[in-house]
């Protein structure tokens, strides 16, 4: 299964964002052999955080508490929606397993629990999510006691401003207080990036250095919150240093996209998918994917790779994203799957793709077009059957839903990356045994 | 009377020539650190060097590279086969010529009693060394032949009219000696001094057995020859003449160039060949003995020391900093004349796609070699002659120190340190490295010299098929300002300090290239500090080809200023 020169497979993921590093993650601890396509560049925006479901009905824009029963109401009615279709035992096993897989590359989460948290944001505004990083987590607890709390900015890291955060929270959180502070090291420097100073806080005596400035300015604060810079590989190795140094919890907050989060998820999946054998080709792209027969294999060419390839598996997940992620191409009349050309569920025309407000709460129709699939995850072609026996898309590719809205991105490509793998293997299972 | 006259003038002229050459080892002066050195404490570190080497286990390493570098040349072995091949010829080939034959008096004659030159084994092993030689330079034509790239090789037509010289030496030396074969008039010469030439009855028994044994073509002697005769000549030849000459045919190269020329023999006595061949070979000798130290020909000195040298040095590795800063700028020296102009170096440079590309061939280790040299004498740059010290700068500055020059080298040169030497060099000269000047001014100011007018949004069609990424809106259109490149780059990280450091950021320099404004970055410091890492390109989650884009937009600096101007305009 690690064998380098292998060029047929069991599976082929196509796409490295969450869904694509959670199909390859899932199919690999099933034991397939997997190789995997594409840039991982789009989880640099993710923020850390992961959503399950936090709003339903997107028009009404209910925030709940309990993902659980925001799933069950969806299932209701919403049935057509990709997650109405996984069952919530498999939700809790797909999360468990991809929060395990991350814990063990170097990147841990708070215990995920049964119910939404409150996280503060750059600008000051609460979101709601479900998986929250255990560098985060301290910030959850303090945002809900609200007891007095230091939050410590660097002058010149302009995408993160605590004075902002404390001017918008300040009237019903009396006692957060916010520092500017220099960066050690940096004192000329006009502007800094997040991701050096992450860095450079992975030395420890920049790291001592840090604490030491903020130690004088604690007072009676119970909580000291950051922004998102607290170490990148060793993150965790970091924030337990500023929180023995400080003696207080410490939490980071989200900085803008792309940020040290997203930076400290893409090496931590990069990580997790690598360690379990799955062969990556993250520069390159699928020119052409053919099928040979109904039983046979699939043959992906691929460019960016010195001289081509060509790799043959036997399963195919299409995990490649909506328009940023060029999973979907729209032009002046219609949107098409980029890959295989399958037919997407759009609105009749392109005067319906958006309503005439864009902040319209119910959003755009647009965002709820993709592709339609079977019960197998599989997606279908003109006629309403599925385009190849064995190819399956997941994530934010599928068709009717607006994940963005509902607050369920990460949520929507686990999931769905759970189910469609275990079909997959159920699948290959059957040809085996045929 | 005439031969000595000129033996001692040649020799005059050699011996000149190579004291010469020998002083600018100690009074040229590469690189910046050789400045304050004065030829008396070179000459001194090198006599101190030489004797703490003698003296010392290091002698083992001299006494080892001198067998194995300099006689079976290991070094050419290891690179080039064929070439190893004909170089062995011609140092076995000519050495023992030279001993053998042109020494002949001096040492042949000395040391073997009885030699004449036309007794077997010499007249065997004359012809023997004599087609090693030409056979040697044949397969070094032929290999020079074999890896022509398209570049010019670094040669000067001095060094090949030496070449000319020598060959021309080779075959006179054949033709006369095949000549001497076939001449009747040699033979009555020699016949009338040891027989009496006026003895017909044992003139032509000799006659005959000449004619059939040893190819003299008599040209009244047509037909069967007289089996009879020939056994009186033989009888005759014993007594008289097989003291001295043994049957031609040994003279494996002249004796077949003797029966071809048979039948103009006649002709050519009448001419009185064996005079001017004569005088042709041993003027041609001379003129190459005379000339060899001012051609590059003179590494048979320079090379055999240059890796005695490098083999005396206290690191194994040979480094520079094996030598003392007096005696490294002897050894820089050297290794200018010690260079044979092989062109490995040029073969195996890691540039030479660029200097192709570019058509500069100042680029390639050979080339930039003489132009090094050139600097350090003072005839570059000179007035006339600006564009070649710009191509020289070019080259010096592209040049990767990737090191692979210096350990291909059959002759062992340690050209990383010729190289950064040069650099120094040309910095001093007045053409330091483009990122050198064009960090002196802000990327503002150099946009408004780069460009007559207002900044040109489109390339010229020479530009963007020069920079193609840089002209194509694709590529870098689908920025959507992430700040990635930025967050990753090392080069921004380190950026400490306001002054010196980035003046834009990765994500800048293509916003701007999005805006049309990319005559703004040319000069900017972080297109020029950009440590090609390729972080910022890995991971860009759009794919841009940010580092590469980098590279391009130096390249079209570069080339819209030139090195010398934009130099200039700084200054």
């Amino acid at each position: 299964m690690t064998d380098a020169r292998q060029d047929s497979y069991d599976v082929a993921v196509i796409g490295a964002g969450m869904a694509g590093m959670s199909a390859a993650l899932f199919a690999a601890e099933r034991g397939l052999s997997c190789i995997q396509v594409g840039s991982g560049g789009g989880l640099l925006f993710a923020s850390g955080l992961l959503d399950l479901l936090g709003v339903h009905p997107v028009a009404e824009h209910r925030l709940w508490q309990s993902p659980y029963a925001a799933l069950a109401a969806l299932a209701r009615e919403q049935p057509d929606h990709p997650l109405a279709r996984v069952d919530a035992g498999s939700i809790r096993s797909a999360f468990e397993t991809f929060v395990t897989a991350l814990a063990a590359a170097g990147l841990p989460y708070a215990p995920l629990g049964e119910r939404n948290r409150n996280v503060l944001t750059s600008i000051g505004t609460v979101k709601t999510t479900f998986g929250v990083p255990r560098s985060m987590s301290a910030g959850v607890d303090a945002l809900d006691a609200r007891p007095s709390c230091l939050l410590v900015d660097f002058r010149g890291l302009r995408e993160f401003s605590a004075h902002q955060i404390a001017a918008t929270l300040g009237r019903s959180w009396p006692g957060l207080r916010y520092q500017r502070i220099e960066f050690p090291g940096c004192e000329v420097v006009p502007e800094l990036y997040a991701a050096h100073l992450a860095r450079a806080l992975e030395a420890g005596e920049t790291r001592e250095r840090t604490i030491a400035r903020v130690k004088p300015l604690l007072g009676d604060a119970r909580a000291v919150g950051f922004p998102a810079v607290l170490g990148l590989a060793r993150a965790g190795e970091v924030h337990a240093a500023f929180e023995a140094g400080l003696g207080v919890p410490v939490f980071e907050i989200p900085t803008m996209p792309t940020s040290v989060p997203g930076l400290r998820l893409l090496g931590a999946l990069e990580a997790a998918v690598s360690a379990r054998g799955v062969r990556r080709r993250h520069q390159a792209t699928v020119r052409a994917l053919a099928f040979d027969g109904n039983q046979g294999t699939a043959t992906l060419e691929l460019d960016g790779v010195p001289g081509g390839e060509r790799v043959r598996a036997r399963a195919v997940v299409l995990a490649t994203g909506r328009f940023s992620g060029r999973g979907l191409k729209a032009d002046r009349g219609e949107v098409r799957e980029s890959i295989l050309g399958l037919p997407v569920q759009q609105p009749t025309s392109r005067e319906t793709w958006h309503q005439r407000n864009f902040l319209d709460p119910s959003g755009h129709a647009i965002n709820r077009a993709g592709l339609l699939i079977d019960d197998a995850w599989r997606p279908l072609d003109a006629d309403g059957k599925p385009a190849w026996p064995r190819v399956f898309a997941v994530g934010s590719i599928l068709a009717h839903q607006d994940w963005m809205r509902s607050k369920c991105g990460s949520g929507l490509a686990i999931a769905t990356a759970w189910a469609a793998v275990d079909q997959v293997a159920r699948q290959l299972r059957v040809t085996a045994a045929g | 009377m005439l031969f000595q006259t000129a033996l001692y003038a040649s020799l005059a002229l050699c011996v000149l020539g190579l004291v010469w050459r020998f002083s600018v080892w100690f009074r040229v002066r590469i690189g910046p650190d050789a400045r304050d050195v004065t030829p008396a404490q070179r000459l001194a570190a090198v006599f101190r060097g030489a004797t703490s080497a003698l003296f010392s286990r290091r002698m083992f390493h001299v006494l080892a590279a001198f067998f194995l570098d300099v006689l079976l040349l290991r070094r050419l072995f290891a690179q080039a086969r064929l070439r190893w091949l004909g170089h062995l010829l011609i140092l076995v080939g000519f050495t023992l010529l030279l001993l053998m034959h042109a020494l002949a008096p001096l040492v042949t004659a000395k040391l073997f009693q009885g030699y004449q030159s036309t007794l077997d084994p010499y007249l065997f092993l004359r012809d023997l060394f004599g087609a090693m030689v030409l056979i040697g330079v044949a397969l070094l034509l032929i290999g020079r032949w074999r890896r022509r790239s398209g570049l010019p090789q670094a040669r000067r037509s001095i060094d090949a009219a030496f070449v000319a010289l020598l060959a021309f030496a080779l075959v006179t030396g054949f033709l006369l000696e095949a000549h001497k074969i076939a001449s009747p008039r040699a033979f009555y010469r020699m016949a009338d001094q040891f027989i009496g030439a006026t003895d017909a009855e044992k003139l032509e028994p000799l006659r005959a057995f000449w004619a059939s044994e040893f190819g003299v073509a008599f040209d009244d002697l047509s037909g069967p020859i007289d089996a009879n005769m020939v056994e009186q000549g033989r009888q005759l030849h014993r007594d008289a003449c097989a003291f001295c000459h043994a049957k031609p045919a040994s003279a494996f190269v002249s004796y077949p160039v003797a029966r071809v020329l048979a039948p103009v023999t006649g002709l050519l006595d009448d001419a009185r060949a064996d005079a001017w061949l004569l005088y042709l070979h041993v003027f041609a000798c001379l003129l190459g003995l005379a000339s060899l130290p001012f051609t590059m020909f003179f590494h048979v000195v320079a090379a055999p020391i240059s890796l005695l040298v490098n083999s005396a040095a206290v690191n194994r590795d040979f480094s520079a900093q094996s030598f003392s800063s007096e005696a490294r700028a002897s050894r820089r020296a050297l290794a200018l004349d010690a260079c044979v102009r092989c062109g490995i170096c040029d073969l195996r440079c890691s540039v030479a796609p660029i200097a192709r590309y570019l058509g500069n061939p100042g680029l390639l280790p050979a080339h930039k070699l003489i132009t090094t040299g050139a600097l350090a004498c003072g005839l570059l740059p000179r007035s006339g002659h600006e564009d070649e010290a710009l191509r020289a700068a070019d080259g010096a500055f592209l040049c990767t120190d990737c090191g692979r020059c210096t350990s291909r080298c059959p002759v062992g040169l340690d050209l990383e340190d010729l190289w950064e030497a040069g650099r120094g060099d040309l910095a001093a000269a007045g053409l330091p490295a483009p990122a050198q000047w064009l960090q002196a001014r802000p990327a503002l100011a150099w946009a408004e010299s780069l460009e007559p007018g207002p900044w040109q949004h489109a390339l010229s069609d020479a530009e963007a098929t020069f920079a193609p990424l840089a002209a194509d809106r694709g590529t870098f259109s689908r920025c959507v300002q992430c700040q990635t490149c930025t967050n990753v780059c090392p080069v921004v990280a380190h950026s400490i300090d306001p002054e010196h450091g980035v003046d834009l950021t990765p994500q800048r320099v293509m916003n701007l290239l999005r805006l049309g404004l990319r005559d703004l970055t040319l000069g900017s410091r972080m297109v020029w500090d950009c440590a090609t890492c390729y972080q910022c390109q890995e991971n860009c989650p759009e794919g841009i080809r940010v580092a590469d884009i980098m590279c391009e937009l130096r390249g079209l600096a570069v080339r819209r200023l030139g090195a010398v101007r934009g130099w200039r305009e700084v200054s």
